[in-house]
């Protein structure tokens, strides 16, 4: 298998805060459940927050956090489900990547009949074409 | 001055999707109606069921539509009518629709369909004249728009098969409600 | 208004000739009622094999019109009459219509004289769904093989049909296999007709 791009962890939270999918790639940066749960609520909350600290009106919050350690790049859906990659400082094509996930699950969480709406992803098929898409060449990819 | 971003037709985005036969579509739907008649047993119940299996595609639906379309956000109730009937049905289904009757205050108009991949093939019975055989589309329209924030009511002005000369659907905006801070300021 | 005038009225849906079959919608809006429909199966049955007989069912409504609507539009008003023929035009024609190609593969059950299968690595009706691990061997083909069922009996072939997960060597997702088993009558009839 390929090596996964520079990404630490990948997660995505419901409209209410809640954690639905959390996957971590390779030994950096790997967090028990709770850990996992805290950081999906605590970034729901800053996320929001700094909407209402923006000077900008309008503004749909942040979008990158970088630290001395990771960067952390969020998109979030018009329809409030947010998609945040944990990754090494100065990783490329994440926002990228992000719109690629979103559309991953497009297809494969929320055109299948037995996921039901805001629950915990489990989509065999979502796993499958998500580790392909994290791939190094394949993120390398989309920056052509 | 308008902050929309985004297609102005769905024509690009729909040559560029995968597509299907549309009469494997046509004829799955016909399939789901006919079931829901013989479970349900009573026209007005039928209309009820697929308004809501059309809300709960909508509220799937939608994040497909923003991924694919590349809409940002739209401004205001007009700008959003327009994208549904311009990019959104000839996205999904590939036919364009317009948008018509428009209220004073731009919360209420028709959207209006000439042509229809539900309905090839179909004629109302005599036994189903109160059914709205298209309803899963109005709940397609209500659910989506919900996701994003806007509360509607949408029903059938016009339907080619009880006789009118096109499809209309009525889209009214009941309320709409701005993006969410999640914590009051007072708290 | 754009297209206004454009559709011509018939007073009988009957008058209105069948279109050439070259419409299409995007492969989403199909996905997307597809798994509306099997979710509202779900609340309406109590196991999943009576939900793989509902899905079956609506696949027969669609098999019945689909054999009509080729019949008449691609062969004359003509039908297959022979068990090689009728299958090798479910594999070839009504796949191509419905799912826009030909199916993978036809094969003849190794064990079982009555037996054909017909195989596709990725039904189309399966692409986005993924099978819950309570659900065991559940498949959603169970709507093709309405389809196919729908077919053959219209056809004058009566046949239990069934979907299977079959895993493949190599390959990460299991292929579907369409299982038709005809019935007796069939088989009899198609011995008197001789090769």
């Amino acid at each position: 298998m390929a090596a996964a791009a520079a990404i630490y962890s990948l997660f995505i939270i419901n409209k209410s805060g809640g954690l639905i999918y959390y996957k971590d790639y390779g030994s950096a940066g790997r967090m028990d459940t709770n850990d996992s749960l805290r950081v999906a609520s605590l970034w729901h909350s800053m996320h929001a927050i700094s909407q209402q600290l923006s000077p900008i009106v309008g503004c749909s919050g942040i979008e990158l956090l970088e630290a001395d350690t990771f960067d952390l790049h969020c998109f979030q859906s018009l329809t409030g489900t947010k998609f945040f990659v944990v990754c090494e400082p100065g990783t490329l094509q994440m926002d990228a990547l992000l719109k690629v996930i979103y559309e991953l699950y497009t297809d494969y969480v929320l055109k299948n009949p037995f996921y039901e709406m805001e629950m915990p992803i489990r989509c065999e098929l979502f796993d499958l074409n998500l580790s392909q898409a994290v791939q190094k060449d394949r993120v390398a990819l989309l920056g052509r | 001055m308008s902050r929309f971003i985004g297609p102005r037709s769905g024509d690009a985005i729909f040559s560029s999707v995968e597509r299907v036969n549309a009469e494997l579509f046509t004829l799955t739907y016909g399939a789901t109606v006919r079931q829901l008649l013989t479970d349900l047993e009573d026209v007005d119940e039928v209309n009820k069921q697929l308004d809501q299996m059309g809300y709960n595609i909508g509220i799937r639906l939608i994040d497909e539509f923003l991924a694919k379309s590349n809409v940002t956000r739209c401004v205001d109730f007009k700008e959003t009518a327009e994208v549904i009937a311009k990019v959104g049905f000839k996205m999904f289904i590939g036919v364009t629709a317009s948008v018509t009757n428009w209220n004073a205050d731009g919360t209420c108009c028709s959207i209006v369909l000439e042509d229809n991949p539900l309905v090839d093939f179909v004629e109302l019975p005599d036994t189903c004249q109160g059914l709205y055989y298209c309803n899963i589309l109005s709940g397609v329209i209500r659910g989506a728009l919900e996701m994003v924030s806007m509360k509607t009511e949408v029903t059938w002005l016009r339907d080619v098969l009880r006789g009118d000369d096109a499809f209309e659907l009525q889209v009214k905006l009941l309320k709409q409600v701005p993006e969410e801070y999640p914590y009051k300021d007072d708290e | 208004m754009i297209g206004v005038g454009k559709i011509k009225q018939y007073s009988n849906v009957l008058d209105k000739p069948l279109n050439k079959g070259k419409q299409e919608v995007s492969l989403s809006a199909f996905a997307f009622l597809f798994s509306e429909l099997v979710q509202y199966n779900q609340t309406q049955v109590d196991n999943i094999a009576e939900l793989e007989r509902r899905l079956e069912d609506a696949g027969y409504a669609v098999g019945a019109r689909v054999l009509e609507l080729l019949c008449h539009r691609e062969r004359g008003n003509r039908r297959e009459t022979r068990l090689l023929g009728i299958l090798s035009f479910v594999h070839s024609t009504v796949w191509k219509i419905l799912f826009g190609k030909v199916a993978d593969s036809l094969e003849k059950g190794t064990e079982h004289e009555d037996e054909y299968m017909i195989s596709e690595k990725e039904l189309l009706v399966n692409r986005f769904i993924s099978i819950p691990k309570d659900m065991g061997t559940f498949n959603c083909g169970a709507f093709v093989a309405g389809i196919v069922r729908g077919v053959l009996d219209g056809s004058g072939f009566p046949a239990v049909v069934t979907a299977h997960f079959v895993p493949m060597e190599g390959q990460q997702r299991p292929r579907t296999t369409i299982l038709i088993k005809f019935a007796e009558e069939v088989l009899r009839r198609e011995a008197r007709l001789g090769g």
